[in-house]
């Protein structure tokens, strides 16, 4: 039986795994932005490598100018960010190549962004990539995955109206 | 209503982290606030849409306030700014 099967047949909006790797708990983040849910509600993997695909079918909303995350919305107004690596704002772009704009459509499963997780480290910052729901408080629940090996597309996230 | 203009001087610009943290301050008002910037405008208590501004350092924003709460909101929004961004 799979994680989410008891919520089948309830309204929900999934989100995949944007990249493989161990979903740990938000919670164990060491970072107050994610751990204390600044953000909204969401899960956080340790990536194994530097690919991140969109989680759902949508349109990028948002691309910072510094290439660390991409904001994709889905169509039924699920506001997702996927925010690679901690304070990884400071390397200024070094390290990471967005493949989207803003604005444009994106399927789940494209690719979004890559990230050279080894330079990433060795300058000194943790990757560990938060995916976060900015609009958590639309929804009575935000179900996250806090274990486990994931592989993209695989679901971690349910938002339940 | 009550309107500002701030120029952003930190040099990464309104990231994921001030964006929170001023949502958070926004959502703690009555009042609704604006933030534009190029003519794009955001809801100051949407994370995606103020992050969406991509307000980096030198970009000048709006900010419009209206509500019961405008005076004391726009005050913190503006001290929230002038000590973050």
């Amino acid at each position: 039986m799979g994680l989410f099967d008891f919520m089948k047949g309830k309204k929900g909006v999934a989100l995949a795994a944007p990249v493989s790797g161990e979903c740990i708990p938000i919670s164990q983040v060491p970072d107050p932005t994610f751990a204390e849910e600044i953000l909204g509600k969401g899960i956080a993997i340790r990536p194994s490598q530097g690919k991140f695909y969109s989680p759902v079918d949508g349109v990028v909303s948002t691309v910072f100018p510094t290439g660390h995350a991409v904001g994709v919305t889905s169509p039924e107004g699920t506001e997702v960010l996927i925010h690679v690596g901690l304070d990884t704002v400071q390397l200024k772009g070094q390290f990471f190549k967005t493949l989207v704009e803003a604005e444009q459509k994106v399927k789940k499963g494209d690719l979004l962004l890559e990230a050279d997780l080894e330079e990433i480290s060795r300058a000194g910052y943790n990757t560990v990539t938060p995916m976060i729901v900015c609009n958590s408080d639309d929804y009575a629940e935000v179900k996250c995955r806090t274990e486990g090996t994931v592989s993209p597309g695989e679901e971690v996230i349910t938002c339940i109206s | 209503m009550k309107t500002f203009t701030y120029t952003i001087t930190d040099a990464l610009g309104i990231h994921a982290r001030p964006a929170g943290l001023l949502v958070k301050l926004a959502a703690g008002y009555q009042s609704n606030i604006l933030i534009s910037r190029e003519g794009k405008e955001a809801n100051a208590k949407r994370i995606m849409a103020i992050m969406g501004l991509g307000a980096t350092t030198g970009a000048e924003i709006t900010v419009k306030v209206e509500g019961p709460d405008e005076g004391e909101a726009a005050a913190a929004v503006e001290d929230f700014l002038k000590a973050n961004l």
